[in-house]
């Protein structure tokens, strides 16, 4: 039984029995039991980055995502949310920020300076809270997002936002990521408030995050909750963990890219996209 | 900038009255001075481990973080990270996090390797003689830095030039001033200033500029979140302070 898979695993994914449907949990909910029980009617719930990687058990959508031959989470009802969770974590932070306080002291102590002079006094803190705020993808949900910003239009033509400005850490390195993400969807009769496409970037880039599993979540969770024809996610950013170290090479940038529906099926939408990103 | 400090540059063979040392970021803080005895103002932060010495012997004298000091704190930094992957909630143990810790720790040492260098050993042999009084500029060097209020990045430019006082500077070794005080935490403000005080330590030419445009990642990931904001400082030592058209100059031929 293999937990945290990364999202390529597709050996690992093989060996499971069949994924079933579960009923979405906090993440936190199940790093501290899921480990345990994470067995659901059959089924086995791998949690990674926050949500959990397992097969939608709703026939449409199951075959929306067989397409891609990526099978990830679904960002289920509210019902099953728990909606006072943003404040209770926000209130566990709180209880947390001692610690991480003594663990930043601790390392401004390890590198050789002196935590006692006067621009280091209140860094620790400054430092811990910096880092809650650069995670703060972990409270945050589509669902709440995106409640209530759906519209019934008769619009089915493409829609995108560019340009989105994106800052996430790198998982490996706890080094800033960032760049631009571009979004686009063909609706399928809704349509979301403009300003949510950009709220679900946020909500997925404040995390510790690998830049082709951003892209994926961002598709995915703008898939499930809209139900659109077709979504692209096209993300281009600069890694400080190649740039300020490393190969140190500073102009590269790494590109990535998800197309689902629509885009992926019929390459002249995607060139449509692409083109009206690009320029 | 302390502009009244400056103006001792000129006069630096001078006794120098004004005796705060004040030993900042493993650094003089750009009192320039002639060597005298060591003098610790009240003003310094105590128990820092950097003695104060006066300026020009301090960057010789410095005690530099070794190798092998990394290598004894790496478990430390380690459990450190681990300990806070957990307070932002994280597993650590999921395949993703599983080394980071180690990863993210190497990271850190690297982005504070600085404290590792000094400047004598990145000076030492490429300083010659040459019969030429013309400005010198190396521009759009590219900068690193660490915020040491938030522990996140600076990234930005340098422009530095000098007009030589019969001495030259191997070019790369204005990029590895650069670097050695880059790597550090470090304030804008300071850096600037640490860059062109140690150019003229190791020089003494007629006069140095530095500039520094830098994005600052903690406004521009946190807090007021402005995106495209740039923090802009320099330091003018010499003649590129007294003089204004030296000055125009260099500012001319950057901005070219």
């Amino acid at each position: 039984m293999r937990f945290g898979l990364d999202d390529d695993d597709d050996d690992a994914r093989e060996e499971l029995p069949a994924l079933k449907a579960r009923t979405c949990r906090t993440w936190k909910h199940d790093t501290r039991q899921a480990r345990q029980r994470s067995i659901i009617g059959g089924s086995i719930s791998i949690i990674m980055n926050g949500h959990c990687n397992g097969k939608a058990s709703d026939v449409a959508v199951e075959q929306f995502h067989s397409s891609n031959a990526f099978p990830e989470l679904s960002v289920k009802k509210a019902a099953h949310r728990n909606l006072q969770e943003g404040s209770r974590k926000e209130e566990e932070d709180q209880c947390r920020l001692p610690s991480m306080e003594a663990a930043y002291a601790s390392i401004l102590r390890e590198l050789g300076e002196d935590v006692d002079r006067h621009g280091l006094l209140r860094t620790p803190l400054r430092a811990a809270k910096a880092m809650q705020f650069f995670t703060k993808g972990y409270h945050e949900t589509v669902d709440d997002v995106l409640n209530d910003a759906i519209f019934d239009e008769g619009h089915d033509e493409m829609v995108i936002v560019k340009d989105i400005d994106m800052f996430s850490l790198c998982e490996h390195h706890l080094v800033p990521f960032f760049g631009k993400v571009h979004i686009g969807y063909i609706p399928n009769k809704k349509v979301v408030g403009l300003s949510k496409l950009a709220r679900i970037v946020e909500i997925y880039s404040r995390r510790l995050q690998v830049q082709e599993r951003l892209t994926k979540q961002i598709a995915v969770g703008l898939s499930e909750a809209l139900k659109p024809r077709g979504v692209a996610v096209v993300i281009e950013a600069a890694h400080m963990c190649m740039v300020m170290r490393g190969v140190q090479k500073m102009n590269s940038r790494t590109v990535t890219s998800s197309m689902l529906g629509a885009y992926r099926d019929d390459p002249k939408t995607r060139e449509e996209f692409l083109s009206l990103t690009q320029n | 900038m302390e502009h009244s400090r400056q103006t001792e540059f000129t006069s630096n063979d001078g006794k120098d009255t004004r005796d705060t040392t004040l030993v900042v970021n493993g650094h003089f803080d750009g009192v320039v001075k002639k060597p005298s005895a060591a003098l610790q103002s009240p003003a310094t932060e105590s128990g820092s481990h950097r003695s104060a010495a006066s300026v020009s012997e301090s960057w010789k004298e410095e005690h530099a973080r070794s190798v092998e000091d990394n290598e004894v704190s790496l478990p430390s930094l380690a459990a450190a990270y681990t300990t806070i992957l957990r307070g932002l909630g994280e597993d650590p143990h999921r395949q993703g996090l599983a080394k980071t810790p180690w990863r993210a720790a190497t990271a850190m040492q690297f982005f504070t390797k600085g404290y590792q260098e000094t400047i004598i050993d990145v000076l030492n042999d490429a300083i010659f003689d040459e019969d030429h009084d013309e400005m010198v500029i190396v521009k759009d060097i590219d900068v690193f830095s660490m915020c040491e209020h938030h522990l996140v990045p600076i990234i930005g430019k340098v422009h530095i030039g000098y007009l030589p006082n019969k001495r030259v500077l191997g070019l790369s070794k204005l990029a590895r001033i650069v670097e050695i005080y880059s790597r550090r935490l470090q304030v804008q403000e300071r850096l600037t200033k640490q860059i062109a005080v140690a150019i003229t330590e190791a020089l003494h030419p007629t006069g140095v500029g530095v500039i520094m445009e830098a994005t600052h990642m903690c406004m521009v990931m946190r807090g007021v979140q402005k995106m495209n904001s740039k923090t802009i400082t320099s330091t003018m030592l010499g003649v590129f302070r007294e003089d204004p058209k030296t000055r125009d100059e260099f500012l001319t031929l950057v901005r070219s």
